[in-house]
């Protein structure tokens, strides 16, 4: 970690770079506007807490049958690079602005490269002396489950991946799950050793890129998404910091999908999406566990209403075995419809096999700080179903009839300052 | 009943100076104003939730590496945390954009020099 005391013109020129090289967004370019001015005299005053950090990691995932971050059978894959930079600090004691420029590379599943991962103002106030409430304004990282924030970021995971069956990294419905263009509302009451938080969050989902939009209405759909802002919650109870921890977080999400694809409909989409969490974490151990059910309902692309139900959960334990060394072991399980969990009536349905409605993941996994700032882990999942494949790595999945059981292993290198 | 038993055990809090050491650590500012520090404030202060002290200047955090003994010592005897848990609280301050965390300094010597020489700091010492 490296605190950087910056000059104004070396966070401007930051700044500016950034959002240059960010142009598709406009929101750091505002950034910049709304705050050259004031953080001239904010500095002057002496908050001069600027820290700049980045990461930089690079992964490498073999499997047995199906592809997973690019063409991973065979050789393997190298397609899993995650590099980012961002800066953060105080223009005033209560306001704070930051900002992320994050590259990704999965393969199939994220092509999008350079992107403004983050770009928010904060302002936060304390309400009394036990209470804390505070606004984000810009681009924001949605609040989301135990995870999803810094989730890009493999210092934050238990090892190498996230459970898919809760974040999903291969779909292209992650991009919306990420961050997206509006603010957050955010308060917090602590007690002694008792704390309770909540968060909501109204704000543009970012599903008109990676493919979101694809994932959402159907594949090959070419169109605009719009409508109704996206809309997440997320309350919390947490004991002595977090040793113990209690969530609930949901999304709803209502667009319109305007298509601009010859023979494809115009249409509503609704997902829903709650998250029950808790995690206990103790000196050596850390228990988890997460589950949530999707609902979503199209309606306009097909005769009918279509409307279908997902379960996502997983448990997990991670043992810090010595101070730079940890173990994971976990168990997760998606159902694509919780009325078909075995997936015939689907496969019957779709012409699809069965496993492409499930999947059953058993994870072993390392990790190792070698250094200060540096970090190795691997991962052994063995997986039963293949129903959160990316069809991009995989384009044959739904016509091929491949086998129930595969095995991935992945290993990821990183540094960090 | 004996897995709630050692549920229990494990979650019960921790006791101060849980092994013998000839030394204590201690919070350590130059800012009067807030002395003495209770636990649920240097919370606040080391987790990065409290930017200002009470009389609304900027307040500003140094600590030592994760792995260095007495910022362990730190955590467990006087914030009554684990380590781990603040460096996951300020590693998802740092990548979603919510706060600042503690500036890092090398050495105690360093933190000393820089708690001197900038305004409205706090970190710790041993004594």
């Amino acid at each position: 970690m490296l605190s950087v005391i910056s000059k104004n013109r070396s966070l401007y020129l930051y700044i500016q770079s950034t959002a240059l090289r960010c142009y598709e967004t406009v929101i750091g370019i505002f950034i910049i506007l709304l705050t050259y001015p004031q953080c001239t005299s904010a500095l002057d005053l002496g908050v001069d807490d600027w820290q700049v950090h980045g990461f930089a990691s690079q992964g490498y995932t073999l499997t047995s049958d199906y592809n997973f971050f690019g063409n991973s059978r065979g050789d393997g894959s190298l397609d899993f690079t995650e590099i980012g930079i961002n800066l953060s600090g105080h223009l005033h004691p209560n306001l704070l602005l930051a900002a992320q420029g994050l590259y990704r590379n999965t393969g199939g599943s994220d092509r999008e490269d350079f992107r403004l991962d983050f770009a928010n103002l904060d302002y936060h106030l304390s309400v009394g002396e036990q209470a804390t409430a505070g606004i984000r304004l810009g681009r924001v990282k949605n609040p989301f489950g135990l995870y999803n924030e810094a989730r890009d970021v493999v210092w934050t995971r238990p090892a190498v991946l996230l459970p898919q069956s809760v974040y999903f990294d291969s779909l292209a419905l992650r991009q919306a799950m990420i961050s997206s263009d509006g603010g957050i509302l955010y308060g917090r009451y602590g007690a002694g050793d008792h704390a309770l938080t909540a968060e909501f969050l109204v704000a543009e989902p970012q599903d008109n890129t990676g493919g979101a939009a694809e994932f959402l209405v159907g594949p090959n759909a070419r169109g605009e998404m719009g409508g109704r802002p996206m809309f997440i919650g997320r309350m919390g109870y947490e004991w002595q910091e977090g040793r113990f921890r209690l969530m609930f977080s949901a999304v709803d999400l209502d667009r319109d999908f305007k298509s601009t694809t010859p023979d494809m409909p115009s249409g509503n989409t609704k997902t829903f999406y709650p998250l029950a969490s808790a995690q206990l974490n103790l000196e050596a151990w850390s228990f988890t566990g997460e589950y949530g059910r999707i609902t979503t309902r199209r309606q306009g692309f097909a005769p009918d209403i279509q409307e279908n139900t997902s379960e996502s959960f997983y448990v997990q334990a991670q043992y810090r075995f010595k101070s730079d060394w940890s173990a994971l072991l976990r168990f997760e399980n998606f159902t694509f419809d919780v009325n078909d969990r075995d997936g015939r009536s689907n496969a019957e349905r779709t012409g699809q096999p069965k496993h492409n409605f499930y999947t059953r993941d058993l994870t072993v996994g390392l990790r190792w700080e070698f250094q200060r700032n540096w970090l190795m882990a691997t991962e052994y999942h063995t997986v039963w179903g293949t129903a959160l494949l990316s069809p991009v790595d995989n384009p044959d999945l739904r016509q091929r009839n491949g086998p129930e059981r595969w095995d991935l292993l992945t290993m990821m290198i990183s540094y960090r300052f | 009943m004996a897995a709630w038993l050692a549920v229990g055990a494990a979650l019960m809090p921790w006791p101060e100076l849980a092994y013998a050491a000839d030394t204590r650590v201690f919070p350590y500012s130059l800012t009067k104003q807030d002395i003495p520090f209770t636990r649920d404030e240097l919370r606040e202060i080391f987790f990065g939730r409290q930017t200002l002290w009470r009389d609304g200047t900027p307040l500003r955090v140094f600590v030592l590496p994760d792995q260095h003994p007495l910022h362990i010592r730190f955590s467990k005897e006087v914030l009554g945390v684990y380590p781990y848990q603040l460096r996951s609280a300020w590693d998802r301050m740092i990548y979603s954009g919510t706060g600042t965390p503690p500036a890092l300094v090398e050495s105690l010597e360093q933190m000393k020099t820089l708690i001197k020489e900038t305004p409205g700091a706090i970190g710790y010492i041993e004594k």
